[in-house]
């Protein structure tokens, strides 16, 4: 599992292919607290990205990728 | 390479060639709905297959010629000559892309490039319904209606680079790298073909800056469709441009290049809300500049920076100015523009300093379109235009005598007549930038930015590139007239050649050549084989003394006989084809070498389905290419002389195919100047083909046969279509190589016919069997015209040469003998007569004296190989019945 819905957290586990985009979005909008983690995430699919960028969750940890980070950092901020 | 993919090269080659065919046809008959729809489903076919592979450019170039056809098919776009062209051009695009493949089973990186610009140059004709003449504007770029805009450097979104970034980027500008910036707008759907753009975009090396738009459209997040995309992604890179080619070769459609010039960077950035700085100080710096006095200005700006906050604007401004006298110690107007802007606290409009930097970007139909703008301005136009320009820059550059209240007027006066010049030479881009100088020149009440930006706008407007691009212009409009005569008068009969080889391709199977040569070998060991029998028979009846037994073989080998001559009938049958094969080929070819040489041909085919022999077709195709192209070279005139001449201007190419008996007659006829034979006689003496007696007595005909002499040429100067050496003399050893003979008649002012003889088929050779010295040869029956007996009391001696009187004409005799280097004399019978083979050798007879006649068989030639093969006196060998060997002479290179 690509992504692992918690009680208050999505957290993001290495590759994030196109398939969960979906199921982002549905859980972000039932969990609008939610917060999403990175820490373990080296690429988002763009069709997730664009959920996140849609929604602007709040950052539970930001990925070690660091080129990631600064990607996401430039999305999401 | 797999199976798959050398199905759809060989199906490929058969639609592009049929692509090819469709558009001669539609330049005679541009209405035909049939064939546009035929065309249509051709481009469509080969598209959908090459979308199979992984060959991104040729799929993209076949996308957007289905495009054009699509919308040409349905009326939006009519088809025009420019339109073939484009198409033509596309279509060899694709054919080198295959020939790549077929080499490397891959294509490479470099072809994007091309592909987008024959991708672009498609598109322009989609969105320019009556074609050439309608000039598109520099933005019209479209896909799917939407008006992608050419961005110029100066209308990029701010960056709000962090200013060493910034002087990063501007030092790299300087130093001659390029910094691109870069905009992807992925297609919404592609998610659904499997790409990832953020992904694509990560791959993106040097990103000096990154930025991610979402443009969602729905109003709630229930309604967001998260499988559509609507990103776009914008960034800077200094990143090669053969990387990003070779990185963003599936989508260059969506991706937006900007070059950005090192000047865009230069913005300084902080609080200017904040006090300006002292303007004595100001005035202090500038003295210290316009003096040249470089050091005591960097160490006043240090010391006021270590005086002042380094977030102010003026202090970012002043780290500007000396990192420009650092990076760009020589260019002076950039840092007293920006010295003088401490006034203002304003960034400079760069852009009124420089043109606008705009770099073909990559999917924008910059180049071609301009021209087009750009050529309409005549050159009367351009003269008196330069000559303004000149004299503006003189006003400007007067002294202001009289005060300030006239300098104001003569730059609002210089100002419009500046605006009105660029409008006049459709430039009105530049309009805006004009005004900015103005406005600027005015509150400075100087002259000076209005230079400023005249220099460097002149140095930018490439004025003989201009020129030389009206002229191009000019003669491409000449050469498309002259071509839409041409091709328009080009015809072929659309009955025999409507697409024969592809509507009838459920029906075909496609057989590897090797195999049927296979089969055809079999066929003829059985056709040997089988003639065994009788000799059997023979023997059966004579040593053996079975009589019976004898006539059930024979019985058995009339069956045996029947089944194999029509196997060997059917197999001839399979292997032959039709010469279409050649001539489909000659109408784009006769339509570029006529359009190259400015003349105007109407070509006309005759008897495509003819058939003959694989081999045969395949041998003549060279020589008949070279043939053609010297009929256009040197047979057809301009035509200027034409019609001086008396003839129409259009000149007349026949090829015309037809069968005689078992031979293909193949005639290539021009109504052009013919072949002056007096010129031939003296360039034949000059080169020494003739000696001087024979310069005297030559006839005509027999001088115009000579342009098939070895070393031949009259072409003084080598041009690129004939002159290269290779003359009709290799045409006509080709021609003979398959057994076929060559002949011209030519007269003067009227024009030429040359005619290729070949037998329909190579498989199986006639041959008389002849005995000479105990041994028996063959000699090909097409060779052969009589066999005489002559008695020896006929042949008289001249000049130690045996001829005889036959007919009343005198026919040298020459014994085989002598000819295969024995000593032995020829046999004559109990009649003291000898056996003569009158043989025809380049249109003379020629009498070869043998021992004896045998009877005429049919059998299958083998040319020989190796050691064997470098004997000119024998076409080759064959098995006879009883097992032997007949050794087949040719007597063409014998005698």
């Amino acid at each position: 599992m690509a992504i692992e819905y918690k009680k208050s957290q999505a957290i993001f586990n290495e590759f994030i292919g196109v398939e969960e985009a979906e199921a982002l979005l549905e859980w972000l909008q039932k969990n609008p607290k939610g917060k999403v983690n990175f820490a373990e995430c080296t690429h988002i699919h763009a069709s997730s990205l664009q959920v996140l960028m849609a929604i602007k969750p709040p950052i539970a940890a930001e990925p070690n990728d660091a080129d990631l980070a600064v990607w996401l950092n430039i999305a999401l901020k | 390479m797999n199976n798959l993919l050398e199905q759809f090269l060989s199906e490929a080659r058969d639609f592009l060639q049929g692509i090819a065919e469709k558009l001669m046809q539609l330049e005679n008959e541009p209405n035909s709905t049939e064939l546009m729809v035929e065309l249509f489903r051709f481009v469509h076919t080969l598209k959908g297959n090459s979308g199979l592979f992984d060959f991104p450019e040729m799929t993209r170039v076949l996308h957007a010629s289905e495009d054009l056809m699509d919308a040409v098919r349905n009326g939006r776009v009519s088809y025009s000559q420019t339109l073939a062209d484009q198409l033509l051009e596309a279509m060899d695009f694709v054919s080198a892309l295959m020939d790549e493949i077929e080499l490397t089973g891959k294509t490479g990186s470099n072809h994007v490039g091309t592909s987008t610009e024959l991708t672009n140059a498609l598109r322009a004709l989609l969105n320019a319904p009556s074609a050439v003449h309608v000039p598109v504007a520099i933005e019209t770029y479209t896909e799917d209606g939407l008006a992608v805009k050419a961005i110029s450097w100066s209308e990029l979104p701010p960056m709000d680079l962090p200013e060493s970034t910034a002087m990063g980027l501007h030092r790299c500008a300087v130093d001659g790298e390029t910094v691109l910036w870069l905009q992807y707008t992925p297609e919404p759907e592609c998610f659904f073909k499997g790409e990832d753009p953020f992904f694509l975009i990560r791959q993106i090396p040097d990103v000096a800056w990154r930025h991610i738009i979402l443009n969602n459209t729905a109003s709630t997040l229930a309604e967001m469709d998260v499988f559509s995309s609507q990103l776009v992604f914008q960034l800077l890179t200094i990143a090669s441009t053969e990387e990003l080619d070779d990185l963003l070769r599936y989508v260059p459609d969506q991706i937006h290049r900007v070059k950005v010039p090192a000047l865009a960077f230069v913005k300084p950035t902080g609080n200017s809300d904040d006090v300006a700085l002292d303007e004595d100080f100001i005035i202090n710096i500038l003295e210290f500049f316009d003096n040249d006095e470089i050091e005591t200005l960097t160490n006043t700006i240090n010391t006021m920076l270590e005086l002042s906050s380094p977030e102010l604007w003026s202090s970012s401004a002043l780290r500007w100015i000396l990192h420009l006298i650092e990076t760009e110690p020589d260019n002076k107007p950039v840092q007293r523009t920006l010295l003088e802007a401490l006034r203002t606290q304003k960034t400079p409009d760069w852009s009124a300093l420089t043109l606008p930097d705009v770099e073909p970007t990559q999917n924008v139909v910059a180049s071609p379109v301009v021209s087009v703008n750009i050529s309409e301005i005549s050159d009367t136009l351009l003269v008196y235009f330069n000559e303004v320009i000149e004299a503006q820059k003189e006003i400007l550059s007067l002294p202001a005598s009289s005060g300030g209240a006239w300098s104001a007027g003569r730059l609002k006066a210089v100002g419009a007549t500046l605006i009105g010049c660029y409008r006049a030479v459709q430039r009105a881009n530049e309009v805006e930038h004009i005004e900015d100088a103005l406005k600027l020149a005015l509150t400075e009440n100087s002259p000076t930015p209005l230079l400023i930006w005249l220099d460097n706008s002149l140095l930018d407007t490439h004025e003989p590139v201009l020129v030389e691009d009206h002229e191009q212009h000019e003669e491409h409009l000449v050469a498309n007239h002259l071509a839409a005569q041409t091709d328009a008068k080009s015809s072929r009969r659309p009955e025999e050649i409507g697409g024969a080889n592809i509507v009838a391709a459920s029906k075909t199977l496609k057989v590897d050549q090797d195999k049927i040569d296979r089969l055809m070998n079999l066929i003829g060991e059985m056709v040997v084989a089988k003639n065994a029998l009788p000799y059997l028979a023979n023997r059966a009846e004579t040593v053996f003394g079975v009589r019976e037994l004898s006539r059930e073989i024979k019985a058995q080998y009339a069956v045996i006989n029947r089944v194999a001559e029509e196997m060997q009938d059917t197999i001839m049958q399979v292997r032959m084809m039709p010469v279409s094969f050649i001539f489909q080929r000659f109408p784009r070819m006769v339509r570029d070498i006529s359009r190259k040489l400015g003349k105007e041909v109407e070509l006309v085919l005759e008897g495509e389905a003819t058939e003959a022999d694989k081999n045969i077709i395949e041998a003549l195709s060279d020589p008949l290419i070279h043939i053609v192209r010297n009929s256009l070279d040197h047979g057809l005139e301009m035509p200027e002389a034409r019609l001086a001449a008396g003839k129409f201007a259009t000149g007349k190419l026949l090829i015309r195919a037809s069968q005689e008996s078992d031979r293909v007659l193949i005639e290539i006829i021009d109504d052009g100047k013919g072949i002056d034979p007096d010129v031939i006689k003296q360039k034949a003496y000059e080169k020494g083909l003739i000696d001087e007696s024979t310069l005297e007595r030559i006839s005509d005909q027999d001088a115009v046969n000579l342009v098939f002499a070895a070393g031949f040429s009259t072409a003084d100067v080598i041009s690129d279509l004939s002159g290269r050496g290779v003359g009709m003399d290799v045409v006509r050893s080709a021609v003979e190589k398959v057994n076929g003979t060559v002949g011209i008649e030519s007269e003067r002012g009227k024009g030429t016919r040359l005619f290729l003889s070949l037998p329909l088929s190579m498989a199986v050779t006639n041959v008389m069997i002849i005995e000479s010295n105990t041994q028996i040869f063959g000699v090909p029956m097409d060779m052969v015209v009589e066999t005489v007996r002559v008695p020896r009391a006929h042949i008289r001696t001249i000049k130690q040469k045996q001829t005889t009187v036959l007919r009343g004409r005198i026919v040298p005799l020459l014994s085989l003998n002598d000819l295969l280097a024995k000593s032995e004399p020829q046999l004559p019978n109990e009649d003291d007569e000898f056996a003569t083979l009158i043989v025809r050798v380049h249109g003379e007879h020629v009498g070869i004296l043998v021992d004896d006649f045998r009877e005429t068989v049919d059998i299958i030639l083998k040319p020989m190989t190796g050691i064997l093969g470098g004997l000119p006196g024998y076409s080759g060998a064959a098995l006879l019945g009883d097992g032997s060997v007949l050794m087949v002479l040719n007597p063409r290179e014998l005698i």
